[in-house]
């Protein structure tokens, strides 16, 4: 599943699709809204060709560290410090795969994906851009 | 022939989210970009330099494919052409 919403997500959801016979290990990354003295965020996306993005991120990933399954959550519009902003669940038979496709999967995410966010604060507002 | 402007994030809010923009036949991706400079101060600004180059912080799509600033802003146009315009992303 790879989703682009403005709908929050349950990562128990996703982990619980991530389940398998041959599965051994699963890893998560659930990104958040940080307080860096900040009220909430506004996220954006080009959807579709994010959406592409990020499958090819998800098929690379998959085929590079054998994983069993790849699921990707990002949210858009109007976040508040705390909310959701973006899950990933890889599920591999063993740990050390699973771990090294969900970094490599959010690391990607963060230099491929077509997503801005703003952050809105009490002084003004930024385009956040990319470390 | 008209082309469709599609700009996100800071972009968008100096272009707006979507616009056609009626161009000659032949005419390229810079003189897309040269018109829209044309028509709006906020986005020459933010687009090119003093010299009248374009920032390296401008990214293009052209129907969802990546242009290459160096090499394809002399592509010509065609009708019914989607560029996007946006700056470096910054997801997750």
């Amino acid at each position: 599943m790879i989703e682009i919403t403005e709908k929050d997500f349950s990562l128990e959801e996703m982990v619980r699709m991530a389940k398998s016979n041959d599965v051994g290990a699963i890893v998560t990354f659930l990104g958040t809204v940080r307080d860096d003295e900040i009220r909430s965020m506004e996220l954006e996306a080009y959807n579709d060709v994010a959406r592409m993005e990020l499958e090819a991120i998800a098929h690379e990933a998959q085929s590079r560290f054998h994983l069993k399954s790849v699921n990707i959550v990002h949210r858009v519009g109007r976040l508040d410090v705390g909310d959701n902003i973006v899950a990933i669940v890889v599920s591999a038979a063993h740990r050390d795969e699973a771990f090294m496709g969900c970094r490599h999967i959010i690391e990607e995410l963060k230099a491929r994906a077509l997503i801005w966010k703003k952050e809105i604060g009490s002084s003004g507002e930024r385009w956040v851009e990319h470390e | 022939m008209m082309v469709k402007v599609r700009a996100f994030a800071s972009f968008r809010e100096i272009l707006g989210r979507e616009k056609e923009i009626d161009m000659r036949p032949g005419s390229t991706v810079s003189d897309l970009l040269f018109e829209l400079a044309r028509t709006n101060r906020g986005f020459k600004d933010a687009a090119f330099d003093d010299c009248g180059r374009l920032k390296d912080y401008v990214l293009l799509m052209k129907n969802k494919k990546r242009i290459d600033p160096l090499q394809d802003l002399t592509v010509e146009l065609t009708e019914g052409d989607e560029i996007a315009v946006f700056p470096p992303v910054a997801g997750g």
